[in-house]
C-alpha cells in the first residue's frame, strides 16, 4: 500500500536502527557459553564478546544478580530513549503505548508497597525505569482507585485507562490486583485499537501479538483466581476483550473453576492447546508462565520478517526483555549452583548462530 | 622484487619458550611484529584458558586507567600525547604499577567525593538564603495585612465559603503550618496542580522565582528554580504535602518561625557559604595537583597496560609441553625473517636472565600459510587497491607491482588534462612533503585520512594526467601552442570574399603548404579551433581505448603463466594459457592490428578510399568480402585462418585441462596394465615424489598441487572439473568481447572530462572575458573565483572520483580476472605498532 512507499521518509531511519539492534540479541552460541560459566566474573568476560561489550565491566562495585539485572534494565532504557526521542508521530505514540504498561505495572507496586508501609524512596528504584513518570513517588498518598485517579494520575498517560477502574473502595492488595488488571484491560483494548488504526502491515503483525497477550492475561487472571472470592461476573470485567478469545472463550472462562475446565477451554483454540498440552515424556517440565513466553517469543520473532511496520519495536523491546530474564536466570543459578537449571531459559532466536 | 611479486616465503615454526622468559620473548616479538601466532588451543573458552586472571588484573588497570583519563579530561587538563614507546612492564613490575594505580584511585575517588559533598553543601546552603530572602517577601506581604485580619486568616476564600468548617477547624485545634524549599521551574505547575487536587485546597502556595541559575547537583546542568512557601492547615494534609514535596524532588528547609531567627539564620549562613567556599577551593587545587602529577603518566601506563593484556592474549594462545617447563606456540613466520625470530628470542631469554634458552624449529606442514607482502609507504597504497579485491592466494603473482604504472595512467587516460593533473600533483606533492606532520597524520577526519593514505597514488595520477594532458594538448580544455601548429592557413590562400562569406572553412592537407608534418607532442593545437574537433578526437580516442584495453588483457593473460609454471602445473601452460592467448590475440588482436595498419597505410591523399575497420571486422567473422577491396593482399585468407584458430581454441579450452587431468588421475590406472605405461607412471611417481620433497624443503606447499600431487588417493570427479573449466570457458570467451567493450569507458569517461571542462570555460570563464570594460576586469574576479570553485569541486574531486573509480574497474574485473585468483588469507603479525594508539580508539574515554 501507500505506506510502505513512504514508511522510510519518517520512520526508515528507525526501522534500520532496531533491525541493526535486533543483530545484537544472543545467541544460542552465546547462551550455551554462558550457560558454561562458574561465577558472574566469567558471565562478565563473555558478555564482553557480545554487543553488551563492557556495560558490566566498568562499575567498581562486586557483581551482583541484582547488578546485573539493573544494569541490564538501563541499557534497555537507553536503547529504548534513543529510539522514542528520534520518533515522529504516529510512532512515537506507538512507543508511548509500549511504555504504559510498565506504568501500570509500577503504579501497583507502589501501592502496595505503601499498604505494607514501605518508604517511597526503597520502592522507586525497583520500579521499571521504562514506566517511570513525574507523579509516580505520590501514588502511595492515594487511599482509594478514585482518589488516585482525581489527584494523581489524572495528568499522565494512564488517565484514559481508568475509565471503568474508578471505584470508592478502599485499596487493599486485593483490590490493587484488580486495579492493575482493569487498567491493562482498558490498556491492551487501545492499544488494539490504535494498532488496528495505523492498519497495514503494522495491524497485520501488532494484532495476533496483543491479542495473544490478551488472552494470556485472561488465562493467567482465571488460573491465579482459583481459591479467591473473585466471582464469575467480577473475573469477566477483567478479561481483556480484544483477544481470540473473544467473546465464547471469556464466557466459558468466567465459569471455570479448576485447572481441568481451563484446559477443556484451551483445548478449543489450537494456538492455546499447545500450551496446556500435558508436557511429553522425558521433556523437562515447563511452568505455564514459561510456556507462554514462549509462545510470545516465536509470535515476536515474526515480527522481523516483514518490513514497513512498527511491530519490530514493540517485538524488540519485549525480545530484549526476554534476554534479560535469561540472563538474570542464568545469573541465579551460577550463582546458586543450581547448574541443573541453567538450561531453563527461553533461547531467542535459535537458528541463528 | 620477488617478494613484491610473489609475496614472502612462509614457513611454520614452532617456538620452544621457558616458561620464565616466555613473557619477555613474546614481548620481544610484538615489538618487532614479525610472526602469526596461531591457536593451540582451540577448544578451550575464554575463561578457562591459562592466564585469564592476569588478564582480568589488566582490564582491571584499564578500568581504573578510563577513570583517571576522564577525570583529568573533565578538569580540563591536556594529556602529552607523546611519541614514547615503553616496552611492556615485566610482571614483577605490575605490581607497583598496579598499586600506584589503586592508590590514585582510592585518594582521586575520595577527593572527588568530598568535593562533591562540599558543592552539594554550598548549593545546600545558597538555596536556603535564597529561600530566606526570597519568603521574606511573602511574609511581609501577609504582615502588611495582619492588622486587618485575624490570625488564622491565611485562607480568605475559605472564611468566605463555609463559615462552618472554618470554624470547626479551629475547634479541632488544627494549626497554621509551613513548608518552603525549592523546587525546578519545570514542575512548578504540576506541583502546584497536584497540591491543589490532594489537599483540597487546604493549602495555600506562593512562589517566585530565583533569578540566578542553580546547578542541579545530578546532571550538573544550569537550572532555573523557584522557591515556594507552602501553607497547610492540620497534620494530615502536612503528611501529604511532604509526600507530595518527596514526589517532586523538592529541596525543603526549616522555615524560621519569626523574624529575628530568620535574620540569625541568615547571618550564620553567610559565614558558613564563605568557609565552604574558601575549603572547596582548596580541595579543588588538591584535585587538579593530584591529577596533573597523574596525567604525567598516564599515556605510559595506558600503553605499557595495552601491551601486556596483548602478551598474556598470545600466552593463552601457546600450550604446555608435557614436561610443564616450556610453552610451546606455533607462528607462522617468514622465512628470511627466521634469524631475526631467533635473536629476538635469544634477546628475550638474556632480559629475563634464563639459563635454558628458548629456540625455533620449523615444522612441515600442509597447511597454506597466510600472505605476506611486504609494503613501503608508497607501495602500501597500491597493494590496498589489490587487497580491496582479495587478498592473494599463497605465493600467487601479485598485480600491485604492476598496478603501480596502469593504474595511474588508465586513470590519466580518463582524466587527461594538463591544468587539472597539475593541481592534483600539486596537493599531493604536499601531502608527502607533510606527511610526517603529526596534525595530519593523526586526524580523526575519515575523509581525509583517505586521501592521506592515499597521496602516493594521488601523485602518480597527477602525474599521469600532465602527460596524458600535454598529449591530449588539454589545458583548462584550451590547447598549448608550444611548438607551433603544423598547419598554415595563408597556404590556402583564401581570399577576403571568401573570409567573409563562410562561417566554415575547410583546410585541405592535399594543398602544398598547408600540412607542414605532425605536431611533435601530442595533438595538435589548431583542432581547438576546428569544428570537427570533436569527431576526430572521437575517433582517435576509441582507437585508443581499444588498443590499451587489448594490450592491458593480453597482458594479464601473459602473467597467468608465472603462476601456472610456479605452481607447476605446465600442462595449463598449453591447455589453458595458449589457447586464451590464441584466441584473445587472433580475434582482437587482429583488430588492432587493423587500426595500426590503418593509421600508417593511408594518408591525407588516399584518405577516401580509406575503408571502415568496423565492415572488415564483421566480415571477417562473416567469412566474405568479396565485394569490398582488400586492406591488404592476401586479407581474406589470413582472416579466415585467423577465426579458424580462434574457434578451434575454445574446444581445446574447455575439454583440454579436464581430459588431461582425468587421464592422469583414472586412465594412468587403467591403462596401468601395459608395461610402457607402468613405467611412465613410475616416473611420475618418483617426479611427484622429488617434489614433495621440494617443497617441504621450501617449506612450503601449495592446496591446488597437494589436491593433484600430495594426495593421489584423493578423489577426482571429472564432471567436477569439466564443469568448472566450461564456466571458465565461457567466462572467458564472452569476456573477451565485453571486457574489450568495456575498455571503451576510457574514451567515455576522457571525452565526458573534456566536454565539462570546455562546457566550464565557455558558460563562466568566456562569459568574464567577454566584457571589454574596465568594469569587466572586476567582473572577472567574482567569475574566476567560480570557475576555480567548480573546476576543484566538479572537475577535480567529482570527475576524479569516477575517473578512479573506473580505473578501479578495469583492474579489478578487466585485468586481474584474467591471472588473479585473490582467495588467500592475510598475515597479520602480532606487533604492538598495531594495536590502537590514540585514547579515543579504544574506549577508554
Amino acid at each position: 500500500g501507500t505506506e510502505t512507499l513512504t514508511f522510510n521518509v519518517d520512520h526508515g531511519y528507525l526501522e534500520g536502527l532496531v533491525r541493526g539492534m535486533k543483530a545484537g540479541i544472543l545467541t544460542s552460541t552465546d547462551y550455551h557459553n554462558l550457560a558454561q560459566c562458574d561465577t558472574l566474573e566469567d558471565m562478565k568476560l563473555h558478555l564482553q564478546s557480545t554487543d553488551y561489550g563492557k556495560l558490566l565491566s566498568s562499575s567498581e562495585e562486586d557483581l551482583t544478580v541484582s547488578l546485573v539485572d539493573s544494569k541490564l534494565r538501563a541499557n534497555l532504557v537507553t536503547e529504548f530513549s534513543c529510539l522514542r526521542s528520534n520518533a515522529l508521530p504516529p510512532l512515537s505514540t506507538f512507543l508511548d503505548y509500549i511504555t504504559y504498561s510498565y506504568m501500570i505495572d509500577n503504579v501497583v507496586m507502589l501501592i502496595t508497597g505503601a499498604l505494607k508501609q514501605r518508604d517511597v524512596a526503597e520502592l522507586l528504584p525497583r520500579c521499571h525505569p521504562l514506566g517511570a513518570f513525574d507523579q509516580m513517588a505520590a501514588v502511595g498518598i492515594a487511599r482509594t482507585p478514585t482518589e488516585l485517579y482525581s489527584a494523581i494520575l489524572v495528568d499522565t498517560p494512564l488517565a484514559p485507562f481508568f475509565q471503568d477502574a474508578v471505584s470508592e473502595s478502599n485499596l487493599d492488595e486485593m483490590e490493587a490486583e484488580i486495579l492493575r488488571n482493569k487498567l491493562y484491560k482498558a490498556y491492551i483494548e487501545s492499544f488494539h485499537s490504535f494498532c488496528k488504526n495505523i492498519g497495514g502491515v503494522t495491524a497485520d503483525i501488532m494484532c495476533p501479538v496483543l491479542e495473544f497477550e490478551a488472552d494470556r492475561r485472561t488465562f493467567i487472571i482465571t488460573v491465579n483466581s482459583f481459591g479467591t472470592e473473585l466471582s464469575g461476573a467480577d473475573k469477566s470485567a477483567l478479561y481483556p476483550s480484544c483477544g481470540k478469545l473473544y467473546p465464547e472463550g471469556l464466557r466459558l472462562l468466567a465459569k471455570a473453576e479448576d485447572h481441568e475446565q481451563v484446559k477443556a477451554v484451551a483445548n478449543c483454540y489450537p494456538e492455546y492447546k499447545l500450551i496446556f498440552d500435558d508436557p511429553e515424556p522425558g521433556a523437562d517440565f515447563k511452568t505455564l508462565e514459561d510456556r507462554f513466553f514462549e509462545q510470545e517469543v516465536k509470535l515476536n520473532m515474526l515480527a522481523f520478517l516483514q518490513q514497513f511496520h512498527f511491530g519490530v519495536f514493540y517485538s524488540y523491546v519485549k525480545l530484549k526483555e526476554q534476554e534479560s530474564r535469561n540472563i538474570v536466570w542464568i545469573a541465579e543459578c551460577v550463582t546458586q549452583r543450581q547448574k541443573s537449571k541453567i538450561h531453563n531459559y527461553i533461547p531467542i532466536f535459535p537458528g541463528t548462530h | 622484487m620477488s617478494s613484491l611479486l610473489r609475496g614472502e616465503e612462509m614457513c611454520l615454526a614452532q617456538l620452544f619458550l621457558q616458561s620464565g622468559s616466555a613473557y619477555d620473548c613474546i614481548s620481544e616479538l610484538g615489538e618487532l611484529g614479525l610472526v602469526e601466532f596461531r591457536d593451540l588451543n582451540p577448544s578451550v573458552t575464554a575463561f578457562q584458558r591459562k592466564h585469564v586472571n592476569e588478564i582480568k588484573k589488566c582490564e582491571e588497570m584499564e578500568r581504573i586507567l578510563g577513570y583517571l583519563l576522564r577525570e583529568v579530561k573533565k578538569a580540563d587538563i591536556s594529556l602529552p600525547e607523546r611519541d614514547v614507546n615503553p616496552v611492556a612492564p615485566l610482571p614483577k613490575h605490575v605490581m607497583a604499577i598496579m598499586e600506584q594505580l589503586q592508590r590514585l584511585e582510592v585518594e582521586l575517588g575520595e577527593v572527588t567525593r568530598n568535593k562533591e559533598k562540599l558543592q552539594r553543601n554550598l548549593l545546600e546552603l545558597t538555596e536556603y538564603t535564597h529561600m530566606l530572602r526570597i519568603t521574606r517577601k511573602f511574609v511581609q506581604r501577609t504582615a502588611e495585612r495582619e492588622p486587618l485580619q485575624v490570625q488564622y486568616e491565611e485562607f480568605p476564600f475559605l472564611e468566605k465559603e463555609t463559615m462552618m468548617d472554618y470554624s470547626s477547624m479551629q475547634r479541632l485545634g488544627a494549626k497554621l503550618g509551613f513548608i518552603s524549599g525549592l523546587i525546578q521551574r519545570v514542575k512548578i505547575e504540576a506541583f502546584e496542580r497536584m497540591l491543589w487536587r490532594v489537599c483540597k485546597g487546604y493549602t495555600i502556595l506562593s512562589y517566585a522565582e530565583v533569578e540566578e541559575y542553580l546547578e542541579n547537583p545530578d546532571t550538573g546542568e544550569p537550572t532555573k528554580c523557584v522557591v515556594f512557601l507552602i501553607s497547610y492547615w492540620g497534620d494530615q494534609i502536612g503528611q501529604k504535602v511532604k509526600k507530595i514535596c518527596d514526589c517532586y524532588h523538592c529541596h525543603v528547609y526549616p522555615y524560621p518561625s519569626s523574624n529575628e531567627e530568620r535574620n540569625d539564620v541568615v547571618e550564620g549562613l553567610r559565614t558558613r557559604i564563605q568557609d565552604l567556599h574558601t575549603v572547596l577551593n582548596r580541595t579543588e587545587d588538591y584535585l587538579r595537583q593530584v591529577l596533573i602529577k597523574a596525567s604525567e603518566s598516564v599515556y605510559t601506563w595506558v600503553i605499557q597496560v595495552k601491551k601486556m593484556k596483548a602478551i598474556y592474549y598470545i600466552l593463552n594462545l601457546c600450550s604446555f609441553d608435557v614436561t610443564n617447563k616450556c610453552l610451546i606456540a606455533e607462528v607462522w613466520c617468514p622465512v628470511n625473517d627466521i634469524p631475526t625470530l631467533r635473536r629476538a628470542l635469544e634477546e628475550g631469554s638474556r632480559k629475563s636472565g634464563a639459563t635454558v634458552p628458548s629456540f625455533v624449529n620449523r615444522i612441515p606442514t600442509s597447511d597454506t600459510p597466510p600472505t605476506l607482502i611486504k609494503t613501503n609507504k608508497f607501495t602500501s597504497g597500491f597493494q590496498n587497491i589489490v587487497d580491496a579485491y582479495g587478498v592473494g592466494s599463497y605465493r600467487e603473482v601479485n598485480p600491485a607491482p604492476f598496478t603501480i604504472i596502469t593504474f595511474p595512467f588508465l586513470f590519466a587516460v580518463m582524466f587527461g588534462d594538463l591544468g587539472h593533473g597539475v593541481i592534483m600533483a600539486v596537493f599531493a606533492a604536499w601531502m608527502v612533503l607533510c606527511e610526517n606532520n603529526r596534525k595530519l597524520k593523526n586526524t580523526r577526519n575519515e575523509i581525509w585520512n583517505t586521501f592521506f593514505e592515499g597521496r602516493y597514488i594521488i601523485l602518480m595520477m597527477g602525474l599521469f594526467s600532465i602527460y596524458t594532458g600535454l598529449i591530449y594538448n588539454d589545458c583548462f580544455s584550451k590547447s598549448l601552442n608550444i611548438f607551433g601548429s603544423g598547419w598554415s592557413v595563408k597556404a590556402m590562400g583564401w581570399t577576403k570574399e571568401q573570409w567573409e562569406n563562410n562561417r566554415f572553412l575547410t583546410l585541405d592537407p592535399n594543398v602544398t603548404g598547408v600540412f607542414k608534418g605532425p605536431y611533435p607532442l601530442g595533438i595538435d593545437p589548431i583542432w581547438n579551433l576546428a569544428s570537427n574537433r570533436l569527431t576526430f578526437l572521437n575517433s582517435y580516442k576509441m582507437k585508443m581505448s581499444v588498443i590499451l584495453g587489448i594490450i592491458h588483457m593480453s597482458f594479464g593473460v601473459i602473467l597467468s603463466t608465472y603462476n601456472y609454471l610456479h605452481f607447476r602445473k605446465k600442462y595449463n601452460l598449453y591447455l589453458v594459457f595458449l589457447p586464451e592467448l590464441l584466441f584473445l590475440l587472433c580475434l582482437f588482436g587482429y583488430l588492432v592490428f587493423m587500426i595500426l595498419y590503418k593509421w600508417l597505410a593511408f594518408s591525407a591523399k588516399d584518405s577516401r578510399h580509406a575503408p571502415s575497420i568496423l565492415i572488415h571486422f564483421i566480415n571477417m567473422f562473416l567469412m566474405q568480402g568479396d565485394g569490398l577491396q582488400p586492406l591488404y593482399p592476401g586479407q581474406t585468407g589470413l582472416q579466415i585462418f585467423l577465426v579458424v584458430i580462434a574457434v578451434l581454441s575454445v574446444p581445446v579450452l574447455l575439454l583440454g585441462k579436464p581430459v588431461y587431468l582425468y587421464w592422469l588421475h583414472n586412465g594412468s590406472h587403467r591403462l596401468g596394465l601395459y608395461r610402457g605405461y607402468e613405467r611412465v607412471r613410475r616416473n611420475s611417481e618418483e617426479e611427484l615424489y622429488l617434489m614433495r620433497a621440494h617443497d617441504m624443503e621450501e617449506g612450503s606447499s601449495h592446496s591446488d598441487l597437494s589436491s593433484s600431487g600430495e594426495n593421489p588417493t584423493e578423489e577426482f570427479d571429472f564432471a567436477d572439473e569439466l564443469l568448472h573449466q566450461a564456466i571458465h570457458t565461457i567466462e572467458y570467451c564472452l569476456g573477451c568481447v565485453s571486457n574489450t567493450a568495456s575498455y571503451l569507458r576510457l574514451w567515455a569517461l576522457s571525452l565526458a572530462h573534456a566536454q565539462l571542462s570546455e562546457v566550464l570555460w565557455a558558460m563562466v570563464m568566456r562569459v568574464g572575458l567577454r566584457m571589454d570594460s574596465t568594469l569587466g576586469v572586476l567582473f572577472l574576479v567574482p567569475v574566476f573565483g567560480l570557475f576555480a570553485v567548480l573546476t576543484v569541486s566538479i572537475l577535480l574531486v567529482m570527475e576524479g572520483l569516477s575517473a578512479f573509480l573506473h580505473a578501479l574497474r578495469l583492474h579489478w574485473v578487466e585485468f586481474q580476472n584474467k591471472f588473479y585468483g585473490g582467495t588467500g588469507v592475510k598475515f597479520c603479525p602480532f606487533a604492538f605498532s598495531l594495536l590502537p594508539s590514540s585514547f579515543e580508539h579504544d574506549g577508554l574515554l
